[in-house]
């Protein structure tokens, strides 16, 4: 190795070993969890990505929960309370997060589950600890089916719930559908869902690509999607990756060719393909300009417009709606006890848009409503993109059959 | 199947085109600088995301001043952190340059946003362009006009002109250029500076088909080192010819194998590490032996 051209630039010992103290203490603040205060207060876990491509959600997801403790002035059972918040940097750390949490921070209960995979890990690790653990986001039918466990309660209604949901629509547009999914559980869950819908109406998959998450080029398979000419595109992209694909299939002059849909979509997600590229059909959980959003919903939507000078996007949301029931059902339990508050999360319940909305008791998952949407034709502004077109379930009767019942569930719950 | 095959390898030709303008700037400050530049994908989205600030604020005229930011910032980069580096170990400047990354990655955050940022390409540029069996989005083909312009361009200035000249010559005999009285730290700040302006142009041009967003960065630093890692570390024409490969080869793979298309260009730098170590275009410097 040759020296001669750096001399000049040689550092002291001093201030080598500055730069090594300075390098040390980023890394090891970039790696410790965020705090919210340091007092002794009742302490929430909360998991959710910090990088990657599902950051820009969890973003939203964790600005929404620590909006709801913030509304409860940070306080719990009449103590101080704060969140202490975790990455999520794969499934493996997320699942080793979980348990720091529980093991070193002594949380009282987690809330999180950016993506399908982080969730699946958190949950085992909740379920094995006996820590109740609300999902904010993830979908995949399993963590409220096969995996499901007492301690794990979860927000977003499951695939095939949502997928049924969108089937008359997508009924009446073609049977040749084309799968572009995410290799990962969410993906893999969309693709299996819809191929079992569509084989009920006689339907053929005309083509079926699974797509390694964080991909950022489409074009390839937008040419595959092209020469297949399918009736309609079923979609599995998740965050920035639905984003690229949108983008680009603009660019190839197909939106106003081939519809496309996709469940469980992200506002953020749209946002940031912008107001001239985007389309489709979609399901949300949330929409900030809904007009039945209920008073509550309207007085966070306020809040959040308030404190971060943007509308609320449907992340923030269920973040602060998950924050808003774990807190509840920790108030209503009077304890910190585990079993307390899985007990009051399981009694847990509220009126909205003519449904009660509550956790199934055999499964956890929460009887929510939510919406089938459409791309406005035009877009007033960078933020209002959808007209509702449905709000779904209608009532606790549909609810039901939508949801299912304890016999259709792959969920065998334990006793506590 | 035939068409199918042409219509793929020519997208992913197009493709490569842009791998190779994010590549060739880490290949120049690996080959004349010796750092492994991991924050190579923050310049990259930097370029993205002043690109777009100041097209909102001036509309085009506002792109070239974008560029010329990123340009400047990395050359203060280099001054306060990036020279230090250059008597260590390449390792070293891996994490140090990893670390800077994590970091300017969160700056991104704080500033802008984590929300994924709109920019569109002029409504002329969407669509596609059909030439027989090739259907290849017009806004792509722009792209490949632009690299190769820039990969021309750079050629020549590499070549043709004594700033060119010098910045080889330092590259191989740092001493020898000193006592010839050039000031090559100057030398030395204005090619990292001219690495970080590749990365942004590339960052500009990827904007309107990549979202811009804090992690466009990290997607594009992986594929990039692969480019540079085939090619051969700090050869010009080992990152053209390489880019161009892993465009290729990713296309053809999501033809017929899409769940592996990300590895595919894993695979094609293990495949090609294991036949010629140094890469394809890889010489040996006496400096890294």
């Amino acid at each position: 190795m040759n020296h001669d051209k750096t001399q000049p630039f040689l550092m002291t010992g001093r201030r080598r070993l500055l730069g090594v103290a300075a390098g040390a203490a980023t890394a090891s603040t970039l790696a410790m969890p965020h705090i919210a205060r340091a007092a002794e207060p009742i302490r929430i876990g909360l998991l959710q990505a910090k990088e990657g491509s599902i950051a820009v959600q969890a973003q939203y997801l964790q600005q929404g929960t620590f909006l709801a403790l913030e509304q409860l002035n940070n306080e719990l059972l009449g103590r101080p309370a704060e969140i202490v918040w975790d990455d999520e940097p794969s499934a493996q750390g997320a699942g080793q997060n979980a348990l720091q949490l529980i093991q070193q921070n002594k949380v009282v209960a987690l809330l999180g589950g950016s993506l399908s995979s982080d969730a699946l890990a958190e949950e085992a690790v909740a379920g094995q600890h006996k820590i109740p653990f609300v999902i904010n986001n993830a979908a995949a039918e399993e963590i409220t089916g096969a995996k499901c466990n007492p301690y794990t309660f979860r927000l977003q209604p499951p695939v095939p719930v949502q997928a049924a949901a969108m089937l008359p629509y997508l009924q009446s547009i073609g049977k040749r559908w084309y799968f572009i999914t995410s290799s990962y559980a969410f993906g893999q869950d969309i693709a299996s869902s819809f191929k079992k819908l569509l084989a009920g109406i006689g339907g053929t998959v005309v083509g079926d690509d699974s797509v390694p998450l964080g991909s950022s080029d489409f074009s390839s398979y937008i040419l595959k999607i092209r020469e297949a000419k399918p009736d309609l595109i079923i979609g599995g992209l998740t965050s920035a990756d639905l984003s690229n694909f949108l983008k680009q299939w603009k660019q190839f002059g197909m939106s106003d060719k081939i519809p496309f849909t996709e469940i469980a979509v992200g506002d953020t997600d749209l946002w940031a393909v912008g107001k001239d590229n985007v389309a489709g059909t979609y399901t949300t959980l949330w929409y900030y300009k809904d007009p039945n959003n209920s008073p509550s919903d309207k007085a966070f939507a306020a809040a959040y417009q308030a404190k971060y000078n943007r509308p609320a996007a449907d992340k923030a949301w269920m973040g602060w709606y998950s924050a808003k029931i774990l807190f509840q059902a920790i108030n209503a339990a009077g304890s910190t006890k585990p079993d307390a508050i899985v007990e009051a999360l399981q009694n847990w319940h509220e009126e909205d848009g003519g449904i009660t909305v509550h956790f199934d008791k055999w499964n956890n998952q929460l009887v929510h409503r939510f919406l089938v949407v459409g791309v406005k034709k035009h877009i007033p502004d960078n933020w209002n993109y959808f007209d509702v077109l449905r709000s779904i379930p209608e009532n606790n009767e549909a609810a039901e059959k939508a949801f299912g019942t304890a016999a259709d569930s792959a969920c065998h719950m334990t006793p506590l | 199947m035939l068409d199918m095959m042409i219509m793929q390898a020519g997208n992913g030709l197009a493709l490569g085109f842009l791998y190779v303008l994010i590549a060739l700037g880490l290949s120049i400050i690996f080959g004349l600088l010796g750092i492994v530049n991991f924050a190579h994908g923050v310049f990259f989205a930097l370029g993205a995301y002043f690109s777009l600030t100041l097209f909102n604020l001036m509309g085009w005229w506002g792109i070239p001043l974008a560029l010329v930011i990123v340009c400047v910032i990395g050359m203060i980069t280099e001054v306060l952190l990036i020279r230090r580096l250059y008597d260590k170990e390449p390792l070293i400047s891996l994490v140090v340059t990893f670390g800077l990354a994590l970091l300017a990655e969160a700056v991104i955050r704080a500033i802008w946003g984590p929300q994924g940022q709109p920019f569109s390409a002029p409504a002329w540029l969407n669509g596609v362009i059909i030439m027989g069996p090739f259907i290849i989005a017009s806004y792509r083909v722009a792209i490949m006009v632009c690299a190769i312009v820039i990969l021309f361009g750079f050629w020549m200035f590499m070549n043709f002109t004594p700033f060119g000249r010098v910045l080889r010559a330092g590259s191989r005999d740092p001493q020898m250029v000193q006592l010839l009285g050039i000031n090559l730290p100057h030398v030395l700040t204005g090619t990292f500076g001219l690495g970080c302006l590749l990365a942004a142009i590339a960052g500009f041009l990827a904007a309107p088909i990549w979202t811009v967003a804090p992690t466009m960065g990290t997607n594009a630093i992986m594929p990039a080192f692969v480019v540079v890692t085939i090619g051969g570390l700090g050869s010009y024409a080992g990152a053209i010819v390489a880019g161009l490969a892993v465009g290729l080869v990713q296309s053809l793979t999501i033809q017929f194998l899409p769940e592996a298309s990300t590895a595919a260009m894993y695979m094609l730098m293990a495949v090609v590490l294991l036949l010629r170590p140094r890469g394809l275009f890889g010489e040996q410097w006496e400096r890294f032996e």
